[in-house]
């Protein structure tokens, strides 16, 4: 196939690579290492002189990742003959496309096949301006000149904790307020939610669960919240220096021009598809945050592959019940599969099986011992239906456990297979020990 | 001595904080937890650690406690180690008195609820299985449990919560291929599987016999089980028709927005009125411009070489050169620029761009061969008529095809006015193309033929 492709923002990468997934990593490593040497390191028989926190620097660094996965996209392009149109595009007609580019110009584009993968943005919070200074989105997070002495983050997701936890480590005091009665989204075991919260809690981070926020005020030094229960209840004012605005994303497709050739979005603005993943004019396809389903990179590849498959090989397919999630914070939190509030919906009969890091001997060595791996199989078959971690490297974990659900395996078929000692992934083959026997270690 | 025991008691403290709330949960568990009331069964404080004493508890039976609240306690033959609740929570009913002694880990020794929970309307659950039980019979305990609870899954769905399921496999039985068919395993067998037949003394070529509903034909656990008997024969295919449905994108909740009822229909109604509103935020730039010299120099080109060279040659050149690098509009930036910026990629690029603008010529009123012609709003109104929408298309119109400029109005004259129209913002950036322009045409003409 000829393929183009039309990216406005005069970089490759999209929202993960620029101001997303990557540069947030990059700040969540360099942030853990400068906590680890303030608070950690002398325990461990490591004296460090003065420690000094060079934000320039930080943010340097992570420029420097995130300019050097672009340009390797780029390379990719080059080496496989895909055209780079930097532009803004938009429908001028079912198999056209009308690209303003950035260096001045229009360009006119026909294709037989189109895919849309606008992806998505930060959803804004009523009555407060994002200026990427004061009040932020995660875009404004990862670009902060200086640590605000307080960051209030509206929003216990993902995003939101791992923001907060970059800030909360570089010195700035972080209180979250959720909605919610749980942080990490609903996605979060609840079991697994609480752990992490109180780890968290333990770090400095500050919780406000169950609290919604009423009002904002951007006028003043700082910026000044009103919050109240969710239930309705006491009224307080929640001060700081930096709002950090994670209450979600949604897909963004202005200015595409969709409604020039009919494609309708649903009341979310999620452009609407079917499950091969063709709008009403079946030459278009679409993919990522702009569509259905969860709103990863990890998820968006998928279906790139698989609509490019449905194009050219007539099938593709996506297991959305093996995508797996991961927090970045620490310790990491990752999941994949349902978790017991999603079994108790859906009248499931379901055994779990766990296994804390504080009996592995390698999270002891390292010092590192909270958290647990925790399994979720069917009581009758006991194939695994979810499996949710809280620990050190869970992120590099949860690989295996999207392998067990994605072969339909049995948490005997975990257990029953060799891990090497001493490593964390030993807790991982425990915890499907105790869920159809017993652990041996614990 | 005394300092060794409160170091012992220091490290199981902290190893109980992550060790006992899962000791709840180890073991077999076959029926969903009932999250009011939980058994709350004697920690493992150390790995080591089977059976306890409690000493004392620090708390009464309806007393609320909080996260980090001593709750009880406990002995062993090394330490005496206090036990921390994990959550908040109510004390409902205390098991093991003060002075119990012997009690084995893993043994019910209290029941705690949710900090609001109403306590005398609260069911104590079961005791959970202790670990002194061996696995083989806890599976078994539970089999027999599964298949009592069985006959309650196979029965008309009571709940609501269980109205799904059955329209589940029917949905699934009429879009994917029935599941459970028996057919030659290639793969390795699953290392479960390959224990449970060799158990059973069953053949390995056995599992060629079984109904498999695994991904892609795979032989799971569940599949042999129901081979076996030991659950419901139809179960195992049930479940993996849920699962295969949990594996599609939930486009249920596809619903088009139904249309915005304030924005029009991209129609032919709709144009003109955004080109007029358009039109507002532009502003027409002009330029008087003299093109003797240029007429003078196609005069000595035609003398010395005998061709003739179009105006719109000189003028379509001297625009392509004006084009390049302009500086770039102030224009309020977008979200993106605004992205880029806190990127630091906007530093990547210059600070100018290559502009796209194509001069409109209009000859002035007092040239002989025009003396008919509009005035200099002519083109404004015949652009509004044929609903221009920016000043690109605009300008393509009337600057592309040189012949359109000679025969619209007769250019030649000494004196012409050179307009583009500019958006808001780009007012510099038009008139330094015009400067540009006029500099090229009226200083060098001769450079644009070299």
């Amino acid at each position: 196939m000829k393929v183009a492709c039309i990216e406005k923002r005069g970089a490759l990468g999209g929202t993960c690579l620029n101001v997303g997934c990557i540069p947030s990593k990059s700040l969540l490593n360099n942030s853990f290492m400068y906590h680890q040497i303030l608070h950690d390191t002398k325990k461990r028989g490591i004296d460090v002189g003065d420690v000094k926190l060079n934000l320039k620097q930080m943010m340097a660094a992570k420029n420097t990742s995130v300019d050097g996965l672009t340009k390797g996209v780029e390379f990719l392009f080059k080496k496989n003959k895909v055209e780079y149109i930097k532009g803004t595009a938009a429908f001028s007609g079912e198999n056209e496309v009308k690209v303003n580019l950035i260096d001045g110009g229009e360009q006119t584009l026909r294709a037989k096949n189109i895919i849309i993968a606008t992806g998505s943005e930060a959803t804004p919070f009523p009555g407060l301006t994002i200026d990427e200074k004061k009040v932020i989105t995660s875009t404004g997070a990862i670009a902060l000149e200086s640590v605000p002495k307080k960051m209030v983050v509206i929003g216990g997701g993902i995003i939101g904790l791992e923001m907060g936890s970059v800030w909360s480590r570089l010195g700035s005091e972080v209180t979250v307020v959720e909605f919610l009665g749980q942080i990490g989204g609903p996605g979060m075991d609840a079991e697994i939610s609480k752990t992490t919260k109180k780890i968290l809690e333990k770090q400095g981070m500050k919780f406000k669960l169950n609290t919604k926020v009423l009002e904002g005020d951007a006028n003043g030094e700082g910026v000044k919240l009103k919050v109240e229960a969710a239930k309705g209840g006491k009224e307080e004012t929640l001060d700081a220096d930096v709002v950090l605005v994670a209450i979600g994303r949604r897909p963004y497709t202005a200015g595409l021009g969709l409604e020039n050739i009919g494609l309708e979005v649903d009341n979310k603005g999620r452009l609407v598809i079917d499950e091969q993943y063709r709008t009403k004019l079946p030459h278009i396809r679409v993919i990522g945050d702009c569509t259905f389903g969860p709103m990863l990179a990890h998820k968006a590849e998928e279906e790139a592959v698989a609509a490019i498959e449905y194009m050219k090989k007539g099938y593709g397919h996506v297991n959305y019940n093996a995508i797996p999630s991961v927090m970045y914070t620490h310790p990491e939190v990752a999941w994949v599969g349902q978790n017991e509030t999603e079994m108790k919906e859906q009248g499931v009969k379901y055994k779990t099986g766990s296994f804390p890091f504080s009996a592995n001997s390698r999270a002891k060595t390292n010092l590192e011992t909270e958290g647990m791996v925790k399994f979720i199989a069917d009581a009758e078959t006991d194939r695994i239906l979810g499996i949710h971690i809280v620990g050190p490297n869970a992120g590099e974990m949860i690989a295996e456990g999207v392998l067990a659900l994605e072969y339909g395996a049995s948490s005997e078929d975990v257990g029953r297979t060799s891990h090497a000692h001493p490593t964390l992934a030993e807790a991982f083959k425990e915890a499907a020990m105790s869920t159809y026997g017993k652990a041996i270690h614990y | 001595m005394a300092s060794i025991c409160k170091a012992s008691k220091e490290i199981a403290r902290l190893s109980s904080r992550s060790v006992y709330p899962n000791a709840s949960l180890r073991g077999f568990q076959s029926c969903s937890k009932t999250l009011a009331a939980q058994n709350f069964t004697m920690p493992a404080m150390s790995p080591t650690m089977t059976e306890g004493n409690i000493a004392s508890w620090k708390v009464k039976e309806g007393d609320s406690f909080f996260t980090g609240d001593v709750l009880l306690e406990i002995e062993t033959d090394k330490a005496q180690m206090d036990v921390e609740a994990q959550d908040d929570g109510k004390m409902a009913k205390i098991m093991q008195q003060d002075g119990a002694k012997g009690v084995k880990v893993g043994t019910r020794i209290a029941v705690i609820a949710e900090t609001d929970d109403d306590l005398s309307g609260l069911s104590i659950p079961a005791e959970e299985s202790a670990s002194t039980s061996s696995p083989q019979e806890e599976t078994k305990s539970d089999v027999d449990a599964s298949r009592s609870s069985e006959s309650q899954a196979e029965a008309p769905p009571p709940s609501k919560g269980e109205d799904t399921p059955p329209m589940e496999s029917s949905q699934s039985s009429s879009s994917s291929p029935p599941p459970g068919k028996a057919q030659k395993q290639t793969y390795p067998l699953y290392p479960s599987i390959a224990q449970l037949l060799h158990e059973k003394g069953l053949p390995t070529s056995e599992a060629d016999k079984i109904p498999a509903s695994g991904p892609k034909g795979r032989l799971l656990k569940g599949d042999v089980l129901a081979y076996l008997g030991q659950i419901s024969p139809s179960y195992s295919s049930e479940q993996s028709a849920r699962i295969t449905k949990l594996g599609h994108l939930d486009l249920s909740n596809a619903k088009p927005a139904p249309p915005k009822e304030a924005t029009p229909p991209p129609s032919t109604k709709a144009q003109p009125t955004t080109a007029i509103e358009l039109e507002i935020t532009e502003t027409e730039i002009a330029v008087p411009i003299s093109l003797s010299s240029v007429l003078s120099v196609q005069k000595r080109i035609q003398a010395t070489l005998g061709i003739t060279l179009p105006l719109s040659t000189f003028i379509a050149r001297a625009t392509e050169l004006a084009n390049d690098e302009l500086p770039r509009s102030t224009a309020a930036s977008t979200a993106d620029e605004l992205f880029n910026n806190i990127l630091g990629l906007n530093n990547v690029s210059s600070k100018t761009s290559r502009g796209s603008y194509m001069p409109q010529i209009t000859a002035l009123p007092d040239t002989p061969f025009i003396a008919t012609a509009g005035p200099q709003r002519q083109p404004d109104i015949y652009d509004i008529l044929t609903g221009r929408a920016s000043s690109t298309i605009a300008s393509k119109r009337l600057g592309g095809p040189p012949a359109g400029i000679m025969a619209g109005s007769k250019v030649g004259e000494a004196t012409n006015v050179f307009s583009v129209n500019a958006a808001k913002g780009e007012e510099k950036r038009a008139r330094v193309f015009l400067e540009r322009v006029k500099t090229i045409l009226q200083v060098e003409p001769g450079r644009l033929i070299l």
